[in-house]
């Protein structure tokens, strides 16, 4: 019985293809707009986790905050600092160290472009390694003997020079008031996302130099950067760390700022969720409409059929079946806009994240709601028409002209 | 002979608010297995009511009405669904085919809420209207077919779930004079084979055409006889 509906419920939709597809269309821009959205942040919030990634998820930086703002040697991090914090939570950090970079204007032959230096540090496993693409990364022996090596980033290397094998060739540049020249020991795969440009106001990192360059020995810093083994209790370590640091510098426990980059990202990506998550349900509200649609048309399908209702009522439809068969044409209707719908959105999705150079993340858990979503809101706004067919009074209904 | 409708003191008043129409009155008939019968009457003389109430269309009324035994003011509404499903095969003035759908499909229709299989009802919907000479026609549409075509289709579906009772309501109505006798030769065939068929007519050579004439006029039997047939 419902087989025989549901081939009816076809049959109904295909005689009035244009009204149909114009019934549909609520349900189809409802639906794509929802998962669109959904999906734009689900793929904002991956980028950003990707991205994260990328520094390794365990990389923490910490500063000590001047209640008076007046600040002191006792608010500022020394290499020894550093050192002993390491030493005392012994393997348990990875790294503890500075983080540095500067943008710096750098010449070759007579072009200028202004770069963002990061300084790596020995043992640099607070970044995971970029994708080298011609040369070699920097290890811990350029670092420590304060080789003037730079690894550059693709894109950097193109503007520069014009092309992205540079190894071999210098670059000349200021680093603290001193003219220095760098040699490219390597080329990286500059793997920014164009969405994470924009994000970002520009690239993470342009090219990477030794540390032990950019920074004087006994220099005071401001923050200090550690990273935590992955497989540590992270928030557990992390406070740890902080009360280590107010008694070692001999400062209130408040005042020890300390942000990780999983902090950091989690309230990025609960920012991100919870914006897509109010635009999705301002989306959703087209759907209602297009729902008051669907009722729009099945109350004058039900009108214009009441001959047919009465037909069959006669020849033996119990209520039921009527109701059912209405029923099954109006989540038909919204069932199909809600198909087209999601393979609109994903479509425009996809689309988009082509144009942009980012990974689409479509859950299918978003596809499955919008769907059964899609199908409620036909038989929710299906039941009244299909209740006032089913009440017909099948003497009425045959006399109907 | 089984007594396959039988009314007792049948009642039945249209309230309208200000005036009350007594559409029958104390009408009581009986019709056995295998009669052929003509209701006859002018518009407005209640055959219209009864013909409702007959078919379990309505059953807002006082009075008993036994259906092959069934008692019809007691049913709810799906049992009186049933109940016409599976004892009554109508067949309409208007002809009442269900629109952009094939004869076919048509005559699969009190089969399918009869709950008969697909392949069952397809060769019985066939077989149906292969007897009514439309074997040639089952995929037409009903605007493709003439007036008479489309109530021999009619009539196959009235035949489909084998009911008690073949219940016309004006069947020649709609038709010329040449379709009409076709019309009724077909039940004439139908009742020789055993059918139990009620013709509601206005038109003396169709009740002609039955073998007993039950008469109405302002709701009440005004005479009840056998057809004599001449020759």
């Amino acid at each position: 019985m419902i087989f025989e509906n549901l081939k009816l419920a076809m049959f109904s939709i295909r005689a009035n293809k244009m009204r149909s597809f114009l019934t549909m269309l609520g349900m189809i821009i409802g639906i794509s707009s929802v998962i669109a959205i959904v999906s734009l942040g689900d793929t904002m919030r991956s980028v950003v986790a990707g991205e994260y990634e990328n520094f390794g998820t365990g990389l923490a930086g910490v500063y000590i905050m001047s209640p008076d703002d007046v600040y002191t040697d006792s608010n500022l991090f020394t290499k020894e600092d550093a050192d002993q914090l390491k030493e005392a939570m012994g393997g348990e950090l990875t790294y503890v160290g500075f983080r540095s970079s500067t943008r710096a204007d750098v010449k070759a032959g007579r072009k200028t472009e202004t770069v963002s230096l990061t300084g790596l540090a020995e043992n640099p496993t607070e970044m995971k390694d970029p994708k080298i693409m011609y040369g070699r990364m920097l290890n811990d022996k350029d670092i420590l003997e304060k080789k003037n090596f730079v690894v550059l980033d693709s894109t950097t290397a193109v503007n520069i020079f014009g092309q992205e094998n540079v190894v071999g060739k210098t670059i000349k540049t200021t680093i603290q008031n001193q003219a220095e020249e760098l040699l490219v020991i390597g080329v990286f795969q500059n793997t920014d996302s164009a969405l994470m440009k924009l994000m970002n106001g520009g690239s993470v990192a342009d090219a990477f130099v030794p540390e032990s360059i950019l920074l004087s020995e006994n220099e005071y810093q401001w923050s200090l950067y550690f990273c935590m083994a992955e497989d540590q209790d992270m928030t557990q370590l992390q406070s740890r760390v902080v009360a280590y640091i107010a008694r070692m510098k001999n400062q209130d426990l408040e005042n020890i700022i300390c942000n990780s980059a999983q902090q950091e990202m989690s309230s990025i990506d609960s920012m991100l969720a919870s914006l897509s998550a109010v635009v999705g349900a301002i989306a959703a509200i087209s759907l209602v409409v297009g729902g008051i649609g669907i009722m729009n048309i099945m109350l004058v399908s039900v009108t214009e059929r009441t001959r047919e209702i009465g037909i069959r009522k006669a020849l033996g439809a119990r209520t039921g079946d009527i109701m059912i068969q209405f029923l099954i044409e109006a989540a038909a209707i919204s069932a199909a806009g809600g198909l087209i719908g999601t393979l609109l959105g994903i479509s425009v999705v996809a689309i988009g994240g082509m144009i942009v150079g980012v990974g689409v993340v479509v859950k299918p858990s978003v596809v499955l709601i919008a769907v059964a979503f899609s199908a409620m809101v036909g038989l929710g706004f299906g039941l009244y028409p299909a209740k006032k067919a089913a009440k017909k009074d099948p003497v009425e209904a045959l006399r109907y002209e | 002979m089984k007594e396959i409708i039988k009314i007792e003191e049948l009642n039945k008043v249209y309230d309208t608010g200000a005036i009350q129409v007594h559409a029958l009155q104390n009408v009581s008939v009986s019709i056995m297995e295998g009669e052929y019968v003509a209701i006859m009457g002018q518009s407005g003389s209640g055959k219209s009511t009864l013909m409702n109430i007959l078919g379990c269309m309505d059953r807002q009324f006082q009075g008993t009405y036994l259906l092959d035994g069934i008692p019809i003011v007691d049913q709810g509404e799906n049992d009186l669904s049933r109940i016409r499903n599976k004892k009554i095969g109508f067949v309409f003035q208007a002809f009442q085919l269900i629109p952009r759908t094939s004869a076919l499909k048509n005559v699969e229709i009190p089969m399918i809420y009869g709950g008969m299989k697909a392949e069952e009802r397809k060769i019985k919907a066939n077989n149906l209207l292969e007897k009514v000479g439309l074997g040639e026609r089952v995929h037409h549409m009903p605007n493709e077919l003439s007036g008479g075509q489309k109530q021999r289709v009619a009539i196959a579906r009235a035949l489909a779930n084998d009911p008690a009772i073949i219940l016309a309501d004006e069947p020649t109505g709609n038709l010329d004079s040449h379709s009409s006798h076709e019309i009724m030769d077909f039940f004439t065939k139908l009742n020789e084979e055993g059918a139990t068929v009620i013709v509601v007519t206005h038109e003396e050579d169709i009740a002609q055409c039955t073998k007993r004439i039950i008469r109405f006029q302002d709701g009440q039997i005004v005479s009840d006889e056998k057809v004599v047939k001449e020759g």
